[in-house]
């Protein structure tokens, strides 16, 4: 567990500065058609200080964690801040003061890094045994187990202290079959959990009847169609929505994003989708329960708050940093994160969800005449115009309101702010997603969610 | 550097290792930071890294850390040697065999970080002036310098002191109300006596942004040309090099090109290598990861795959032949075409310049949207392209390259010419 040396340096802060400690341990294995091709345990810890000084910042890091090295760093942190602040001469006054905001908070959780690396590789053989076993027609497999755990202790001027831990513990299957002309094709399948991976990853067979799903969806993929190209109306899967939430709106809300251009900056306040569509970035509790990736506080010291983006179909807020946030006038909600230490804080997603509706995911099956149901993702990404694309590796056709053949991998894109509006049925489910990472500059550890919703989509294809 | 790692590697040899490798590396970053056209942040990064591998009994345990104290490297190598012994044994798991040891020194020189500070604030002056409906969304420009070393226990010792500027732009083109797609570009530079905006197409990259602000929305779906430009090198040829040429592909044997060793796999036209020692690379890594010095290979020659891109494990778990090389420095040979002839010969098809599309899978069928691109018609570009898909499975088209340009441009990291691939589906 990290030492507090950063509270003692207060006493030199200058500026507004935030000095933060943090260590980001991962485990994997890979087992890569039975072979064990990874067996890795890494740890990348240090210290970090950023220095606010008219209108620019310095930053600066180490990796040595000792009371010399964290002075030291702050020095250099300063030194930076200063060559800035003399060069660019923005002459920007100190950023608003969080006043009320609590001296610190220390958050328990699961402590992760006891796990055995023997916990992951049994589990790993063990989940790749039941696949040969049980999945006769598979020409190809890899299972991951992964576990990253992040402990971070921050020191701010000004703002709340914190020290908090952070295990999640991932479990991804990919597994391939031929279809009848020898194409290969492929599904996976992540299994997360926040905290121990011995506690969520114990007996593979836990995970036997999401494997036989994605297997029957396997089969199903390898007799599969091509789509046929072009706006179709479209069923989105739950485990969809999270990537919609996240890259065709998430993103383009960003405030740093909206300052450089994205189309957002002129829709606040605007119909931007239908009624039916609302939109949050909740900080750590939503809809009474805690979020996959709770944050409390980030590391620039704000108390991190529910950051409302779409109600009603109305764009109603961006996401901020303190520097955002006094740009638009608007109190912070604790979106500034950075992923290790030797990484500056940027504006980021929490837990971002499009909320659920009233209508049974059946009944929009059952809706659409002649379309697709979108089932996976393997990928997407968000454009400043708003534009986005999710790369999709399972769907069918709909055909009278009945799901017909499953299709071959493919992409939809659309334009958010066009396509939200022809959403007009929204599921009373949802599912949550906390897989994956987002790339913006840094790596960064976000959970996604939302229900199925019934929209017009461009579909690539045949 | 070597003294350290060459610790390390006794230490892990006492530990119980049968074969071992090190690889330690010690560097620093300065870089600026630019957002929505404006200077926001110095940063100062110390980057230490040490990476142990150990085998016992063909048992493989692999543990990074980022310290480089005695205390910790100690701790890392029972890390190690622990994670070796609870590994399952792999006859393909080897490290490399002594062949010939080699210091390489690669650094200009004291860093300019003057310079570097002076071209960021002349690169953003230059968008204000001449760019003036450019936004950039994100800039960084940077400094680095590092010293690495890698030994192991067949007695092999590499060690090479390098340095390099960087450069990275994320711009949008915006008037009034309407943006374009945000593009990207930037280049490895040995040195920054030249311009930021003039290295390889990034001049030309913002103004296409700047004139893609206004698009126009293609009606329909049509079988056409497509000339993927050097700035769009992840849609072909990273997918070759992850999908059918590296280990992942080959060891799970699910590669199309598995056995297609030594036969056409692509039109004659396209010869694809990894070129570590072409002047123009300057990231260039000297040494692989596996402890191999790092050379020029060619994957596919004249349209015949020669070569897959494979590690020492890769190589002795697949029985196909070792790739000692780093499979980042690709390059595309020229061909015969002039870019304008290209484009006088395309009737319809789109100028690619960013693709933003789905992972392609093991099939090779890949679709996305075509982003910053352009409509050509009747061999001129014309307009900015809204919202087009793209459509084509990789294995099949690149039996049908219409023509590969005689220009290519260098990133520092790669070297790639336009090509002009047939038949594919834009919706």
């Amino acid at each position: 567990m990290l030492q507090d040396f950063l509270t003692p340096q207060k006493q030199n802060f200058c500026d507004h500065t935030e000095l933060r400690a943090q260590i980001n341990k991962n485990r994997r294995v890979t087992m890569l058609a039975g072979n064990m091709v990874a067996n890795t345990q890494s740890e990348k810890g240090g210290v970090s200080a950023r220095v606010y000084r008219g209108g620019t910042y310095g930053f600066a890091s180490g990796a040595e964690y000792t009371p010399e090295s964290v002075k030291s760093v702050l020095a250099a942190a300063t030194e930076n801040a200063v060559f800035m602040d003399t060069n660019i001469k923005k002459g920007e006054p100190p950023l608003p003061s969080l006043k009320g905001a609590p001296e610190k908070v220390e958050l328990k959780s699961p402590i992760a890094e006891d796990v055995k690396q023997s916990a992951l590789i049994d589990y790993a053989r063990a989940l790749d045994e039941l696949i040969v076993k049980k999945y006769k027609k598979l020409t190809g497999r890899t299972i991951v187990a992964d576990l990253l755990y992040k402990e971070k202790l921050l020191a701010v001027s000004d703002g709340t202290d914190s020290h908090f831990f952070q295990p999640r513990a991932m479990v991804y299957a990919f597994l391939t079959m031929e279809t009848s002309d020898g194409v290969p094709v492929e599904l996976f399948k992540s299994f997360s959990h926040v905290g121990r991976f011995d506690e969520a990853f114990k007996d593979p067979h836990a995970l036997e009847e999401e494997l036989d799903n994605l297997y029957k969806a396997l089969c199903d993929k390898s007799e599969g169609v091509f789509a046929n190209a072009g706006v179709r109306k479209c069923v989105m899967h739950p485990d969809l929505a999270g990537m919609l939430a996240h890259e065709a709106v998430g993103h383009t809300t960003e405030a740093d994003l909206v300052l450089g251009g994205s189309v957002a900056g002129s829709a606040l306040n605007k119909q931007v989708a239908s009624e039916l569509v609302s939109m949050t970035d909740f900080a750590h509790t939503a809809f009474g329960e805690t979020c996959p990736l709770p944050i409390y506080v980030d590391d620039e010291g704000t108390i991190a708050e529910d950051a409302p983006l779409i109600k009603d179909g109305v764009l109603v807020g961006y996401m901020h940093n303190r520097e955002t946030a006094r740009h638009f006038g608007v109190k912070p909600q604790g979106n500034a994160r950075a992923f290790e230490f030797s990484d500056e804080p940027l504006i980021r997603m929490r837990n971002t969800v499009i909320h659920p509706g009233k209508n049974k995911l059946d009944d929009l099956i059952a809706s659409v005449d002649d379309g697709y149901y979108l089932v996976k993702t393997s990928n997407g990404q968000a454009d400043s115009t708003g534009e986005f694309m999710f790369g999709i590796d399972l769907g069918y056709e709909i055909k009278n309101g009945k799901l017909g053949k499953a299709i071959r991998e493919t992409t939809i894109s659309g334009v958010a702010f066009e396509m939200l509006k022809t959403v007009d049925m929204v599921s009373d489910d949802m599912s949550w997603e906390i897989g994956g990472f987002c790339g913006k500059k840094q790596a960064m550890t976000t959970s996604m969610g939302g229900p199925a919703l019934r929209c017009d989509i461009n579909i690539g294809g045949r | 550097m070597k003294n350290l790692a060459e610790y390390a590697l006794a230490q892990l040899k006492k530990a119980g290792a049968d074969k071992a490798s090190c690889r330690a590396t010690k560097g620093r970053k300065d870089e600026f930071n630019i957002e929505a056209n404006q200077f926001t942040l110095l940063r100062t990064v110390f980057t230490d890294d040490l990476q142990l591998k150990a085998l016992v009994g063909g048992r493989k345990g692999v543990a990074i850390i980022n310290k480089l104290d005695r205390d910790s490297i100690d701790d890392a190598v029972e890390s190690c040697v622990a994670l070796a012994k609870s590994a399952e044994p792999d006859e393909a798991e080897d490290i490399a065999p002594l062949i010939e040891n080699m210091d390489f020194d690669t650094c200009s020189g004291e860093a300019d970080m003057t310079g570097l500070f002076n071209r960021s604030k002349e690169y953003l002056q230059q968008i204000q002036d001449e760019l003036p409906k450019i936004i950039i969304e994100g800039f960084s420009s940077s400094y680095s310098s590092g010293e690495t070393a890698y030994v192991n226990s067949n007695g092999v010792c590499f060690t090479s002191k390098n340095d390099y500027y960087n450069f990275n732009s994320m711009f949008v083109g915006k008037d009034g109300e309407k943006s374009s797609s945000f593009n990207h570009g930037g280049a490895y530079l040995k040195d920054v006596s030249q311009p930021f905006i003039n290295a390889g197409m990034h001049r030309q990259l913002l103004e296409e942004a700047q004139k893609s602000i206004h698009t126009r929305l293609v009606e329909g779906k049509f079988t056409g040309k497509i000339i993927v430009t050097p700035a769009c090198n992840d849609v072909i040829w990273d997918t070759l090099m992850h999908n059918f040429l590296g280990d992942r592909s080959m060891v799970e044997g699910t590669s199309r090109w598995k056995d297609s060793l030594g036969q056409a796999v692509a039109d004659k036209k396209l010869t694809l290598r990894a070129a570590p020692h072409n002047p123009l690379i300057v990231a260039d890594p000297r040494f692989t990861a596996d402890g191999f010095l790092a050379e020029d290979v060619d994957f596919i020659s004249k349209g015949v795959l020669k070569s897959f891109a494979l590690s020492l494990y890769g190589a002795n778990k697949t029985g196909k032949p070792h790739s000692p090389t780093s499979n980042y420095n690709i390059e595309v040979a020229t061909g015969e075409t002039p870019l304008a002839e290209m484009l006088k010969g395309v009737e319809k098809g789109i100028l690619l310049n960013r693709f933003s599309g789905g992972s392609p899978g093991a099939s090779g069928d890949i679709s996305g949207v075509a982003k910053n691109s352009f409509l050509i018609e009747n061999g001129t570009v014309t307009d900015a392209l809204q919202e087009t898909m793209i459509s084509f499975n990789i294995i099949d088209t690149l039996k049908n390259i219409n023509s590969i340009s005689k220009e290519s441009v260098s990133d520092g990291v790669t070297i790639l010419p336009w090509c002009c691939l047939d038949g594919v589906t834009i919706s």
